[in-house]
This record gives C-alpha cells, structure tokens and sequence, in this order.
C-alpha cells in the first residue's frame, strides 16, 4: 500500500494488525538481549525452545481450525496428555512401533468426532471441543489411574529427547519442521486454500461447489496430528507422562495464534505468524521469569496482551469495511 | 392523471401528511419530491414497483429515517424526534420483514418495548391484560402464553399487527402484509383493516396486489422511480390504469435490442419442483436460449432457483442437466457444479465472494482442481488463469492481487461471473445480476450474458428489474406465489402484461 500523506488511525490499526507482529518480536528479541542479563545464554536459549516446542507445534497445527473460522480446538489439553501418555504407558508393556500406532488412532479418532460434529451436524467448536476434552480426559484418568508413567532410563524415548541439533534441542527442530509443513500445506495446496476460503465467506464457499463439511474435518484432523506430535514431544523431554501434563495448552496455543495476528474471525492468517505469537510469547514470559516476576503476573500479561491483539484485530476489520 | 389531494374521499380530517419529501442514499434519490396526506378513517393504498420509493417513504413517516428536504405533519405539527415522538404522536409501522423475538410469547411480543412495570419489575398481569386487549380488537384468538417461533407464519403476521394497535395509533402503516398469507388469511385481515379504518384510524397500505387495492382502499397514491405520479379517488381509476401508471414509460420491446437466438436441446430441465415458497414448477431452459424469471420480491423466485440447483432443499420433482447427449439428475448442489452448473446469487456480498480474499484466489476457487498438479497449487498458473478472466470480463482496475472486497458492486458482480466463466458451464443461473450496480459495468454484465448464451450455454436469469428482463430474455415466466403465473415471449411480453400476472390482476387488455 503506497501513501502519500499521513496514515490514518484506521490505518494505523491495519499496519498493526498485518505486519505488527514481524516488528514486535523482532523490538521484543532486541530489547531482552541488550536489556535483560542472563538472556543470551547457551542454557537459557535451550529452555526456551524446550518450553515453547510441544505448544508452539499445538499451536500451528490449531491455525488450521481457527483460520477456518472454527475458534479453537480446547479438546488439545486430552490429546496431548493421552499421546504423551500413551506413547510411554504401551511402549513400556508393548513395544515403540504400537505405541506411536495407537496415539495415531487415537488422534485420528479426536480429529473425526470434533471435526464431524462441527463440520456435518454444525455444532458450536467451542462446545464440541469442551466437551470431548471432559470425556478424553475422563477417560485418560480412568484408564491410567491418575499415576504417573516413567519411561526406562535407556530407553528410545529418553534418547530422543536428549538429542540435540546444533545446539538446540530435537523439539525445536520438530517446531520449525511442523511449521515448514504446514505454511506449505496451509499456503500452497488446495486443501490449505479451501481452509482459507472456507474461514473468509463459507457461503461463498460451498456455492463454488466445495464440500465444505469436509474441509472443516480436515482441520481438526491437522490439530489432531499437531497435538499428537506435541505430546510425543512433551513426554520425550522429560522421559515422564501423566493426563495433567498439558493444562494450559488450549489457551497457550490460542493465545500465540491470535497474538501472532491470525484472525478470530476466521479467513486471515498464516502459520508463519502462529511460529512468531509462539517465539514472542514464550520471550516475553521467559524475560519476565529473568526478571523475577511472579507467575500470576505472566499470566495477567498474557491475557491484557490477547485483549489488545483481539481489539486490534477486531477495530481494523471494521475500519477496513468502511 | 394529475394530482388530484383535494377530494374528500374519506369522511374525517387529515391526520397525518407529508409535503415536498425528498431522501437521497449517496447519489441515489429514492424520495424525490413526494407529498400525500392521509385522513382519518381512510385506508390509503401506496403502489409502485420495486424499489420505488414505497418503504423508504413509510420509514420516513415513522420517523426511522430523517428526510433531506420536506416535512411531516401530524394533526399539523411538525414531527421530529425520529422513532420515538412517531410512537408517541401515534404512527405505527408493520414492517415487511417481521420483528418479532421468537423467544418470547405472544403477549411479550405485543408489549415489547412498552412493558408495564411497577417497582421496576413486569407487571406481568397488566401485560397480558393489555395484549388480550390488542388481539380481541384485531378479532384474533392466538395464545398469549405461546413462544412466537412456535406460531405459523400468518399468526405472526397478525401478532405483528396487534403490537402496532396495542400503542393505540392514529395512523397505522402496513408494509406488504399480506405476502405470506393464504387467500382467506389475506381476506381476514383486508376485514379486520376495513373495521379498524370505521372506528377512525388512518390506515396506510402498501401492496403488489391491485385486487387489494381496489377493495379496500378509499384512494390510491402511484409513486415511480422515487417520483409521486399521483394520489386517485378508487372509483376514479382502474386496474388497468394503475398498472400504466405504476409502470410509466410506455415500454416496448425493443427489438433491436434482442438476440438472434436459435435455441437448441433442453439442457436444464426441471419438474414438479417443490420447496419453501415453492409449490410445482416445470421449466426448461435450452442451449443458447436465455430463460427470465419475472415476478415480485417474495414470489419464490429465488427459491425456486435456489431448489433447482440444489442450492436449497427440494421437497419433491426432479432436475436434470443434459450435456454431450448424458442425462444427469441434479441430486445436490455439489452435483449440480460438477454437471456444468454455475450459479451467480442474489447477495454477491456474502454469498457470492469471499471479500477479505484476493481477485485471484475468488476465481480460483470453482477452478482450483485444474489449476493444481498433486493438489498443490501453481501460483503463475493461477494468476495467469485468473488474470485472462479478469480481463475478459472487463475488471477494472484489473489487478487481481486486490482483495475482492476493494472493489465496486458492479466489478464485484464481474469477479463472480469470472469464476464461472473459466469452467464454461452448460447451466448459469442468475439472480438479480445487475442490482446496485451502475450503468456502465450494468451493460457489460448484459454483454456477458448474452455472449454466454451465444455460445450455447443455457442462461437463467431472475430480475426485478423489469426493463432489463425484457431486454435479455428469450422468453419470461411469470412467477407468483410460488408457481408459474404466465409465460411470455417476444411482443407479448411488455412491462405491462409482466406486472399484471405478477401482481395477480390477470391479463389486462392491451391499450
């Protein structure tokens, strides 16, 4: 967009909103390894990769349903617990290959009970996810007592999760993988394309003559597969899994995507953009950590920070319809 | 036919008038210098065509909308004060598209906005009490504690009408009342309008049914194109009159204008079509032959379309499309697509176009299959497929990296067009193609429906707008309550014989 004069408020608001992000984490990354000591460390850099990784890799694959204009996927709080779970509880009594198969059958299962109920039978994604993630969860406890499963101090699992690639932990590398993957399959495939256009104008849509009920399967089922990997990668690093270890990570990930300037209305974002909400969210909480400052305030920052990325997000939209 | 305001056709004083009106939307003047008067005790008939002035006129009078230049007038005194001091200086307003909460029962419905409350809280006796009232004066028996979404379509209508008599109005405005309802739905409530007028209300009626008219209405005020033609004492005209007078220009086909058209095998084909405000319709459309839908806004065109190509559920008949010598039955919509049909919807806005998306991608979307190798899609090859149709359609300015959203009515309606072109349909079907769109890009749709057919596609077209009908079809049916009223083609189909089968009125002889 070329101008002449002075930008607007309304435009303003739009630049925030399509470019914002790029410079925030780019000032945020400046600002703490100039600023805050302790921050540009060999230790320090590898847990904030190994803190961002299993929900920064939620967090881009649940791009997929929020760009759909789905909201979110809440239910990713039971599939990353149950695959971490899983992976650990059955490779121990039945081998690694029938561990990662039945964490995939599960997690086709999550994909396809969410994304029929929401995509066929038209349910609310909030009400849907909520209530697969009691029953998931329900399940979980029941089935593994509420104990915590340890994997063997030598085993493939405990390998994996020491593996470092330059450096940086083999999650991150997952990370920047999954998000390579899916930028392609969001931006360049048609599958990704009809994601998009489904979560711009799904009348529109489904009058091109698209089957809409199953794109939106579709996105849950890259979710699904997102949190699987997650939970793999959860339960690896720390050798351990247990059905509460992934509190927190419905909102996490949302909060990352919607930070990263994806729009809660759907139709406008990208992968990219999920990557960066995760690199400045986890930044910013690990500065404020360096800093001494509470968890309840990390909290609280996190959540003024998602109010200000809705405003924005919301307020520039409007502008735009003017 | 001149003005004629002065005759005392009705017995009682002028309650309400409305002198030198005019309201422009942007450029447009949908009001353009009106002034009519109504008494008490009279029902006073407002006809015209769509989009004639008819509705922004009573929203005007009621305050909802501010006029440009003009005043209104009750018992003398200016109004101001918008919706409010309409309310309380007695106007009353039946919208055409119903307001009510389906949530909540009737008798909430009738008092909505008006609750008696003592202490703060409803006084939930008085409220029924009143809205008992309201519905004994209407002669209705509805029950008051029944939620309004569970009531049929017409029982709304009149709970509708209640809530306007329960505020004890002096001018009661009802626009298009009688669209949804039966015939002897309909006489009940022309009944119930003449009792309600005897005990003093002034009654303003807007309607398509010149039957209606003529029964009720004490006088009748013409407007066209914004323009007040004139205000007749009933028995001073007729049917046939008002239809010129709704209908203005003397309009004769223009054949120069029309196609040379050889039409070939029926491709689309449907029969015994039945759906919501649909009720049995058989059509055919041929190779190359344009097909027009005529008729009144609510008649079932829309839907009729809509349940041919699988757009909307279909209660019964059948659909085919027939292309290189197959048969196929058009069992959903998607089935509709792959068999050659394309379909270009009333509301471009938010049923046509995916605005926040760009040129590009919209026309890529019906086409994304021949556009991608291994389902990944060639960015050049669709910028250069999408770039082709946006020129031939004549997009201007034609850059396809623009959201679609950036552009005007009229080149919104071409981007649509564009991404049916590119799958060369056996079947395009249109509704309403060229509404709000301006003169310029309003011809090139034209030139583009015609090129479509001239190319052997069959062409369905709805319109409202009854020049443009004529213009492009090979042949019009007529629709009306949800079936086919009359079919025309070439010199029989004028704007006149078109208007009398849609507003029921019969054939009216040629002048």
């Amino acid at each position: 967009m070329k101008r002449g004069t002075r930008p607007s408020g309304a435009q303003t608001l739009q630049w925030v909103s399509e470019r914002g992000i790029f410079f925030f984490t780019a000032a945020l990354v400046a600002f703490a390894a100039l600023f805050i000591d302790n921050f540009v460390s060999i230790v320090n850099i590898t847990d904030v990769f190994h803190r961002a990784a299993p929900i920064g890799i939620v967090a881009v694959g649940m791009t997929f349903v929020v760009i759909s204009g789905n909201y979110l996927d809440l239910s990713v709080v039971a599939q990353v617990a149950t695959a971490a779970v899983v992976l650990i509880a059955v490779s121990n009594s039945a081998g690694l290959g029938l561990a990662v198969l039945a964490a995939l059958a599960i997690a086709l299962l999550y994909g396809v009970v969410n994304g029929v109920a929401v995509g066929y039978l038209r349910a609310n994604a909030v009400i849907v996810t909520l209530s697969t993630t009691f029953v998931g969860l329900g399940i979980l406890r029941w089935l593994s007592g509420g104990s915590i499963f340890f994997g063997p101090p030598d085993g493939p699992i405990r390998a994996l999760g020491q593996v470092k690639v330059v450096g940086l932990p083999l999650s991150a590398l997952v990370l920047v993988v999954m998000t390579a993957a899916l930028a392609f399959l969001l931006g360049r495939t048609n599958f990704g394309f009809l994601i998009r256009s489904f979560g711009s104008n799904r009348t529109a849509t489904r009058l091109a003559g698209v089957d809409t009920s199953r794109v939106v399967v579709g996105a849950f089922l890259i979710t699904s597969l997102s949190a699987m990997v997650a939970g793999f990668v959860l339960a690896a690093f720390s050798n351990t899994a247990v059905s509460t270890m992934a509190q927190g990570f419905d909102f996490g990930a949302l909060a990352a995507i919607i930070i990263g300037g994806t729009s809660v209305f759907g139709g406008k974002g990208s992968v990219l953009r999920t990557l960066l909400g995760v690199i400045f969210v986890s930044v910013l909480t690990n500065i404020l950590v360096l800093s001494k400052i509470g968890f309840g305030w990390q909290q609280m920052a996190i959540g003024a920070l998602i109010v200000l990325a809705v405003s924005v997000d919301t307020l520039a939209r409007k502008a735009a319809r003017r | 036919m001149t003005a004629d305001q002065t005759t005392p056709e009705a017995p009682g004083p002028v309650v309400i008038e409305a002198e030198s009106i005019v309201k422009r939307f942007g450029g447009a003047t949908a009001v353009d210098d009106v002034s009519i008067a109504v008494r008490s005790g009279e029902i006073h008939g407002l006809v015209g065509e769509n989009g004639a002035g008819k509705s922004t006129l009573m929203r005007i009078l009621a305050g909802i909308l501010t006029p440009d230049q003009g005043e209104v007038r009750v018992d003398g005194r200016p109004l101001t004060g918008g919706t409010r001091a309409a309310l309380d200086a007695g106007i009353a307003l039946v919208h055409q598209e119903l307001s009510l909460v389906p949530e909540l029962t009737t008798a909430e419905n009738i008092m909505l906005g008006a609750f008696p409350t003592r202490l703060g809280f409803t006084n939930a006796r008085q409220l029924r009490g009143v809205a008992a009232t309201a519905l004994r004066e209407i002669g209705v028996s509805v029950d008051l504690d029944e939620r309004v979404g569970r009531l049929s379509v017409a029982l709304r209508q009149f709970v509708e009408i209640a809530r306007a008599v329960a505020r004890k109005p002096r001018v009661l405005i009802l626009d298009e009342p009688t669209a949804t309802l039966t015939p002897a739905e309909t006489d009940y409530l022309l009944t119930m309008l003449q009792r309600l007028a005897e005990g003093g209300l002034a009654i303003i009626y807007i309607s398509h049914r010149i039957p209606e008219i003529f029964r009720i209405c004490d006088r009748v005020t013409v407007l066209r194109d914004g323009q007040l033609i004139g205000t007749t004492p009933i028995r001073a005209t007729t049917p046939a009159a008002l239809v010129d007078q709704m209908v203005g220009r003397e309009y004769k086909l223009d054949l120069q204008i029309r196609r040379e058209s050889t039409p070939g095998e029926v491709v689309l084909a449907a029969r015994g079509v039945r759906a919501h405000r649909v009720h049995g319709v058989d059509l055919d459309v041929r190779a190359g032959e344009i097909v027009g839908l005529g008729g009144l806004v609510g008649a079932g065109r829309t839907e009729l379309v809509r349940a041919m190509i699988g757009a909307d559920i279909r209660t019964a008949g059948r659909v085919t499309v027939t292309a290189h010598g197959r048969t196929r039955s058009i069992s959903s919509y998607q089935s509709a697509v792959r068999n050659g049909v394309a379909y270009v919807p009333e509301e471009r806005r938010t049923d046509g176009l995916a605005l926040t998306m760009s040129v590009a991608e919209n026309i890529a979307l019906p086409n994304r299959r021949r556009l991608a190798t291994g389902g990944v899609l060639r960015r050049s090859r669709v910028s250069a497929f999408a770039q082709r149709l946006a020129d031939s359609v004549g997009l201007r300015p034609p850059d396809i990296r623009k959201d679609a959203g950036d552009y005007s009515g009229g080149n919104q309606q071409k981007i649509v067009i564009a991404k049916w072109l590119g799958r060369n349909p056996k079947v395009i079907v249109l509704d309403e193609p060229t509404r709000g769109v301006d003169v310029g890009a309003k011809a090139e749709i034209h030139r583009l429906i015609r090129e479509l057919a001239d190319q052997g596609t069959a062409v369905l077209v709805v319109s409202s707008d009854l020049p443009e009908l004529l213009e492009l079809s090979d042949v019009i049916h007529v629709i009306r309550d949800g079936r086919i009223a009359g079919t025309l083609s070439g010199p029989e189909a004028d704007e006149r014989s078109v208007m009398s089968l849609a507003a029921g009125g019969g054939m009216v002889g040629k002048a």
